[in-house]
């Protein structure tokens, strides 16, 4: 089904950066208008959602010209989901950050920054070329640069440089890549090269010599931009130095287009043919040593934010093990287990902002007694926590659960790690809830005037923003069924490109139908 | 960064129409050639930046009076807008209308991506022209 107004999920960002950039000294207008930006993409979101339940896919080609040549914008279950997944965390960061950004950072272009992000973002998500895919990354790479670069400060600076080097040469990888498909394939449209791949395994003709390598080095960009082992370790510093509510952004979004970017081009082009036995053995051993590694970092760490950070790697291990299964129900659960993570990750960092705010530090020696004072954030972080370690009745419960099962036979020693990170993860969680909230207050806290009545006052909008995510992460756990479903859809259409390929390049679909007629 | 040589003063007051006299080439050739805004939008540049150079600052801002900031809002807009006016009329993004017009027996193919690629051009040129010239201020103080 043809949607041309899928663009505005660019246009809208864009012009409402420029409108931003224009008011650059004004924060409250900007404020209003970044809101404005970002829930009505969120409403339309969800109602194209909402349609396309089903397992439709809706399509839009970018200056008419048709799919191999031009840039086609693909909204299916997949992009869909992780489109509003990534919009609500964005609200709620963006409403944080009212209260959590320094005014005269909030005055640097913050905004209109925000803004050319979610460009990005979305622009990732919804695109169907892989060099497009590039671009999109570019886009929120630079936005990235400038907002952990915002406050100028020393460490800052050291921090944003690490992580610039690092995407520099992942992205110069990248596009050295996207290349050499092109002169391999003779295409970069992701429809068109699931179409050549599988035109390919139903004549029983082998892909092109060096096909593995692309995937290969395919797999360490998206790896290093989603923080796989053993690519992870700029993550850890990088998030502990910027502002907390663009952290909470960051944990939230950037590693999951990476992840997002596995999920697209894996299983429908390069996890095919030969490369399914380099790709599969890679993500596997990867997914179990991001996982267990990642947590013990985490139960290492004595620094709240460091805590959390370390521990967006671990969480990433299970989708990378969902996905290494490359089986409809392994998708389907990495997908489900992508979006509540989101949620519960940035909604957890947007807790620590303000424990952080009322402790004065976000080291735990510091920290204590938090639970007598702030009831409501104890709450919130102790649902949000619990949801990350996976309760059942909570979100984190599903999507561990889907994953898990679904490894318990082939892969056991995968389910056997993810279980055994689950709970280290639970006493991780604990020790920032003894330490921060349930143990007596510690004095050196006191004498810093971290409760000043003023402050508090400051931080409704932080509070509202930890409480739209934490709402959201229990509905997703009570309305597990319905979303997983559109992931099953979207896990599906995975698996089988038929239907991602006809809604791209109506040609190219009936071509691969005779194709497979011929061949069987 | 001020050079104070007659040589190139003198060269430059010559190369300045030229480089954008090939700038407006380079775009109008961009449409169906090697070429374009980008390319244009950095020639252009090269033209500023090098006045910049042999004349200083303040001949500089007598040359472009506002802010090179504006030339990329203005540009963006521009060509945010005519990439997003196709969807008024139920058309992609980025869809491009052309119209034939007859003067005086010769054809002109006028499509709505030059303008676009005029965007393009100011946001490029408004980019480079403003980044060296925040560079030549840190290295005259």
């Amino acid at each position: 089904m043809t949607n041309n107004l899928l663009g505005l999920f660019v246009v809208i960002p864009l012009a409402t950066s420029l409108a931003t950039g224009a008011l650059v000294r004004r924060p409250v207008p900007q404020r209003i208008l970044g809101l404005v930006s970002l829930c009505s993409m969120l409403v339309l979101a969800l109602t194209w959602l909402v349609r396309i339940r089903d397992g439709e896919v809706m399509v839009s080609q970018m200056g008419a010209w048709p799919a191999p040549y031009g840039i086609t914008l693909v909204f299916d279950s997949l992009s869909g989901l992780l489109l509003c997944a990534g919009l609500l965390v964005t609200i709620a960061c963006y409403v944080h950050g009212f209260s959590m950004v320094e005014p005269l950072t909030e005055r640097r272009y913050f905004h209109p920054l925000m803004q050319l992000l979610i460009v990005g973002v979305n622009q990732s998500f919804l695109t169907g070329d892989l060099f497009n895919l590039f671009v999109a990354f570019e886009i929120m790479l630079m936005a990235s640069y400038g907002l952990l670069a915002i406050g100028r400060t020393r460490r800052q600076m050291t921090q944003a440089y690490k992580y610039l080097l690092l995407n520099l040469v992942a992205s110069t990888v990248f596009v050295i890549t996207a290349g050499l498909v092109y002169g391999m394939t003779g295409t970069l449209n992701i429809a068109d090269l699931a179409r050549f791949v599988a035109d390919r395994s139903n004549a029983g003709v082998p892909l092109p010599t060096g096909f593995t390598g692309l995937s290969v080095m395919l797999l360490v960009v998206f790896g290093l931009k989603g923080a796989f082992f053993p690519l992870w370790f700029w993550l850890p510093d990088t998030y502990h130095t910027c502002p907390i509510s663009i952290a909470a952004l960051f944990s939230g979004l950037l590693t999951k287009v990476g992840v997002y970017a596995v999920l697209r081009t894996f299983p429908l082009v390069f996890a095919a043919g030969d490369a399914r036995d380099v790709v599969l053995p890679i993500l596997a051993v990867s997914a179990g040593a991001t996982m267990l590694l990642g947590v013990l970092g985490a139960v290492s760490q004595h620094n709240v934010r460091r805590i959390l950070a370390i521990h967006v790697i671990s969480q990433v291990g299970y989708m990378v093990f969902g996905i290494s299964m490359m089986t409809t129900v392994g998708l389907a659960g990495a997908l489900y287990y992508m979006i509540q993570h989101m949620v519960v990750k940035s909604s957890l960092f947007l807790c620590c902002g303000v424990m952080e705010r009322h402790a004065g530090s976000d080291d735990l020696d510091e920290m204590g007694g938090l639970l007598k004072r702030h009831r409501w954030l104890g709450a919130a972080f102790f649902v949000a926590a619990l949801s990350l370690v996976g309760l059942p009745p909570l979100s984190g419960f599903f999507g561990k659960l889907v994953i898990i099962r679904e490894g318990w036979t082939a892969s056991w020693w995968l389910s056997a790690i993810g279980l055994v990170t689950g709970g280290l993860t639970l006493l991780s969680m604990l020790k920032i809830w003894t330490q921060g909230f349930w143990s007596p207050e510690s004095g050196p806290r006191l004498n810093r005037g971290g409760d000043a009545g003023g402050r508090v006052r400051g931080l409704r909008a932080a509070h509202t923003g930890i409480g739209i995510l934490v709402v959201a992460a229990v509905l997703i756990g009570l309305a597990a069924e319905p979303i997983y479903d559109i992931a099953f859809h979207a896990a599906e259409q995975l698996t089988d490109p038929s239907t991602y390929i006809r809604a791209v390049n109506p040609q190219a679909g009936d071509y691969v139908l005779s194709a497979s007629g011929g061949g069987g | 960064m001020r050079m104070s040589s007659l040589i190139l003063r003198t060269a430059v007051r010559f190369i300045l129409p030229l480089t954008f006299l090939y700038a407006a080439y380079a775009a109008l050739k961009g449409h169906n050639g090697p070429g374009g805004g980008f390319i244009a939008g950095l020639i252009a540049s090269v033209g500023f930046c090098t006045y910049r150079m042999s004349y200083g600052d303040r001949a500089f801002h007598r040359l472009l009076p506002l802010h090179p900031r504006w030339l990329v809002f203005v540009g963006l807009g521009l060509a945010g807008a005519v990439a997003t006016l196709p969807l008024v009329f139920g058309q992609p993004l980025l869809r491009s209308a052309s119209t034939t017009l007859y003067l005086g027996g010769s054809e002109v193919h006028l499509v709505s991506a030059m303008a676009f690629d005029l965007g393009v051009l100011l946001v490029v040129v408004g980019v480079a022209v403003g980044m060296i010239s925040r560079l030549g201020e840190e290295l005259d103080r």
